[in-house]
């Protein structure tokens, strides 16, 4: 058996970034500070490193990269290469050894999640991210899908950029920091984000949460009117929107659809004050800690009661919003990750 | 054996040196050929300063900015990295912050920064240098270093945000849209932009106009260069448009005839390269080229930027497009910041430094006022209130001697500690992300396709393709030597090269990437541009026939 390359979110901390990348180290901070986050794992940078090496995926993109260098100057060889590259680790077999301590893992987990059927997310957790990158892949049912998305997620890493940018730095080409975060899917009775600062005009004396039936992804990606609460963070008080929401996400298949909302649900407010409260109240707690406004998903799960049905699945300094004020601040973003990669 | 120092505390010490750094490289675009020791003082002592204020204002993650040595008049530079992971994260969380004026006012940050050096300039000449007294020259020579010192904070800063935003954009022109900086989709969208530059250049075409009106244009064509000057001053219409002419040179001609050097006259002081660059307008006839191409690209650049922009996914299209607009910006701001910040403070050094001159030649403590250039400012503080009381000749001997000892043999490209080679040292550089190492030092590399026979390979810097004579130009100098039809051919361009891109059909550049002069001024006059051939100068001689492919990045000589 190899060195360790998987690890609970438990094991991890924010300086685990190199160990793991920015989201798994990210979850493992999160549970340190009290946040009930889905159970789940980290498949290291050094578990990518030993499937290119093991799997001779490595050697096979390095053969290529020599090959066709003289070309790989044009944007449309670099496209091309990145499909290829893909292609190359897509078709490679997950070593015996490591196909084995992931299923350990993956059963353990399905332990912790109470044994019966597991959905899982499997999401890239580079120390960079980028667009263009794929991020994630959603309600994955079985190990041996598990194995296949894993294996996809590591492939998603040579982006076209990320290609341009080795070859001109001369930096191998079969390395990537990228780790991968599998967890838990929460059953969502209802889903959304939370700002710990009002985005609009920048007022930190409020806390905004918005949110939608089902999974989170419809609030996420803007499509929908969600619910909205903006309370002061001082006193408590509550301002409501309640939103006719006509649809919602959930999971199908393999992936997840957007569905209609059933009528009688429409107008209903999809968190109750006792929720809603505890969403606030953490949120603030995880802003404190960070001592910066975030920019937080959170789920509630069907099958619990509040507070136990709370999770957080992702917590980050407050920045994406499609305000333009909000647009600079990803520029910012972008450029100050420009320089890590 | 040498007793002093030029740059006291900055003289290249290889014990000392190689200690912090196994590497540092010439800086072969602006101290070849090799600098007079007080412009030497000045550039290492403040370009030096102000790369490291604005790595430390921006606090870019990954450099402190670099470090400069001084040696036999050469400009040595290496990089000062941020070393340890918790200090990168440190910068990070600053940087992110510290970015954010140059997205949301970028114009009122750059036009600030104008403004304020703009009234320190007009400070400064507001001086009589002949009238004033000893302590106010000395006073206005000690405002013009503190001039400089500001001058290269702002210009590095500036420079250091710029350069990053324009790298982010072609990042993600690269990833969103499938294009990088040598495609010709690449250019069009960043081209169709005024400056400064271009305005004074249409002041000289306007002057050739003039010129032809009141019935000088023999003048122009007739006198040799240097002659120019004194023939219109001797009829009533000349007269009138040489006094016109200074007003603008006045205004305008605040500029060095070497872009990074001191000891020859500023336009102000001797108009003939602008009258040169009149008379050139005046043999080529026929309108502003610039003012014909404009609509064009402008169009040209609409397109661009709708079929760039519908390839980006929708989405991701309100930060790209303000992304691109800052992009856009950089090509600006690499012409404007010569005139307004290199150019214009080298001339402020020198005006004030030849007004110290003149007062120790007269007090004897000099011989020449033009021997100034050869001491450093704490010699010109021993003499500077009584320069009857100081003989500083016998400094101006021994420097003078090594100076001209410097010109004999070319400084090398690099100094190298021993068991490291250039190829480790480019590594550092480009794995520095320092944004301007990016974009100035390093370069697209060309691409060689042995299938297309050419005799040189280089990348698009502007696209086209273009036939004719070859006039390989190796400084400011013989830029008069430039004839309409032919293709420059140079190691590298600066804003002084500027007028005679109206006459030639191409350029050759030996070094340069997207956002180098030739480049940027290329794009504007729609002609092509092949750079980072490396062996241009060395390769063709003047009067060779050439065809320039830029959208292939090759050139031919045809006549070999």
């Amino acid at each position: 058996m190899g060195r360790k390359w998987l690890y609970w979110f438990e094991e991890l901390k924010t300086t685990d970034n190199d160990l793991v990348g920015k989201k798994c180290a990210n979850l493992g901070e999160m549970t340190r500070i009290g946040m009930r986050i889905p159970p789940g794992f980290a498949i290291s940078i050094e578990g990518y490193e030993r499937f290119m090496a093991e799997t001779g995926a490595g050697e096979e993109i390095r053969r290529f990269v020599e090959e066709h260098k003289d070309h790989l100057k044009e944007v449309k060889a670099q496209i091309q290469a990145s499909q290829k590259i893909r292609t190359i680790i897509e078709s490679k077999e997950m070593p015996a050894d490591m196909r084995e301590e992931l299923f350990q893992f993956y059963d353990q987990l399905k332990e912790k999640a109470g044994g019966k059927e597991l959905s899982v997310a499997v999401r890239s957790s580079g120390a960079v991210s980028m667009p263009g990158q794929m991020e994630s892949y959603l309600n994955v049912r079985r190990r041996e899908s598990v194995l296949q998305k894993v294996i996809q997620v590591w492939g998603s890493a040579f982006t076209t950029r990320a290609i341009a940018f080795r070859l001109e730095k001369g930096m191998a080409m079969d390395k990537a920091p990228i780790g991968i975060a599998v967890l838990k899917m929460v059953e969502a009775k209802s889903a959304g984000v939370v700002l710990t600062v009002l985005p609009t005009i920048g007022d930190t004396s409020k806390v905004v949460v918005e949110g939608n039936w089902g999974l989170g992804e419809s609030v996420v990606s803007g499509e929908i009117n969600p619910d909205q609460f903006i309370m002061d963070k001082e006193t408590g008080e509550v301002e409501s929107t309640i939103s006719r929401k006509t649809k919602m996400v959930i999971y199908h298949d393999k992936g997840t659809i957007m569905v209609d909302v059933p009528r009688e649900m429409q107008e209903k407010s999809c968190v109750d004050p006792e929720e809603l409260k505890e969403i606030v109240r953490i949120a603030k707690k995880v802003e404190d800690h960070f001592e910066c406004p975030q920019d937080m998903e959170w789920v509630l799960d069907q099958s619990q009661t509040s507070p136990d049905n709370l999770y957080w699945v992702q917590a980050r300094p407050a920045k994406f919003s499609k305000v333009k004020e909000k647009e600079a601040e990803y520029l910012a973003e972008l450029m100050t990750r420009m320089f890590k990669f | 054996m040498k007793v002093y120092d030029v740059v006291p505390g900055l003289e290249f010490e290889p014990e000392r040196d190689f200690a912090q750094s196994p590497a540092w490289f010439l800086d072969g675009t602006h101290s070849v050929p090799p600098w007079t020791p007080m412009f030497g003082w000045f550039w290492i002592n403040f370009c030096r300063h102000g790369m490291q204020y604005g790595a430390e204002k921006l606090s870019l993650p990954t450099v402190h900015g670099w470090d400069w040595r001084f040696h036999k008049g050469g400009g040595y530079l290496t990089l000062l990295l941020v070393k340890s992971e918790e200090e990168k994260q440190r910068r990070e969380v600053e940087f992110r912050k510290a970015i954010l004026p140059f997205i949301e006012n970028y114009d009122g940050l750059w036009g600030g920064y104008v403004q304020e050096i703009l009234g320190r300039y007009e400070n400064l000449k507001a001086l009589d240098l002949d009238k004033a007294t000893n302590i106010e020259l000395l006073d206005n020579f000690e405002e013009t270093i503190n001039t400089c010192r500001r001058m290269w904070e702002i210009h590095m800063y500036m420079m250091y945000g710029t350069y990053t935003a324009y790298i982010l954009f072609e990042n993600m022109c690269r990833e969103l849209a499938g294009i990088d900086d040598t495609s010709p989709l690449f250019h069009n969208l960043v081209s169709g932009f005024d400056n400064k530059v271009f305005q004074v250049d249409r002041l000289l075409w306007e002057f050739s106009k003039k010129a032809q009106e009141d019935g000088l244009a023999n003048i122009f064509l007739e006198a040799k260069p240097t002659e120019i000057q004194a023939r219109l001053e001797e009829t009533a219409k000349g007269k009138e448009f040489m006094k016109a002419f200074m007003a603008f040179m006045n205004e305008d001609g605040w500029r060095m005839q070497r872009m990074s050097e001191m000891n020859l006259p500023t336009w102000v002081e001797d108009p003939t390269p602008a009258l040169v660059n009149v008379k050139q307008f005046l043999q080529k006839g026929g309108g502003f080229n610039l003012d014909e191409e404009r609509g064009k690209i402008t169009q040209k650049r609409k397109e661009a930027e709708k079929e760039v922009l519908a390839k980006v996914p929708q989405e991701q299209r309100g930060w790209f497009e303000r992304l691109m607009v800052l992009a856009q910006k950089s090509g600006i701001f690499s012409e404007e910041h010569d005139h307004y910040l290199d150019l214009y403070t080298h001339a402020m050094m020198r005006r004030s430094a030849l007004g110290l001159g003149r007062r120790f030649a007269q007090k004897g403590a000099l011989d020449d006022s033009e021997d100034i250039f050869f001491i450093i400012p704490d010699e010109v503080r021993r003499a500077g209130l009584n320069p009857d009381q100081f003989d500083l000749r016998y400094i101006v001997d021994r420097r003078k001697a090594e100076w001209q000892e410097w010109q004999k043999t070319p400084n090398p490209p690099a100094f190298l500690k021993e068991g490291f080679d250039l190829d480790m040292a480019m590594g550092v550089l480009v794995q520095s992300m320092d944004p301007i190492a990016l974009k100035v030092v390093v370069g697209s590399m060309p691409q060689v396709r042995p299938e297309l026979k050419a005799d040189l390979y280089g990348t698009c810097g502007s696209p086209g393709v273009a036939e004719g004579p070859a006039r390989v130009i190796l400084n400011e100098d013989e830029l008069h030597l430039v004839e309409e039809g032919d293709i420059l051919v140079a190691a590298s361009t600066s804003p002084s090269w500027t007028p005679v891109f109206s006459m030639i059909k191409g350029v050759v550049v030996d070094r340069g990437a997207s956002l180098s002069h030739a480049a940027i001024v290329g794009r504007e006059y729609g002609i092509p541009v092949v750079m980072n051939v490396f062996e241009g100068t060395a390769k063709i001689k003047t009067g060779q026939k050439l065809k320039v492919d830029a959208n292939m990045g090759v050139v031919f000589i045809l006549d070999k």
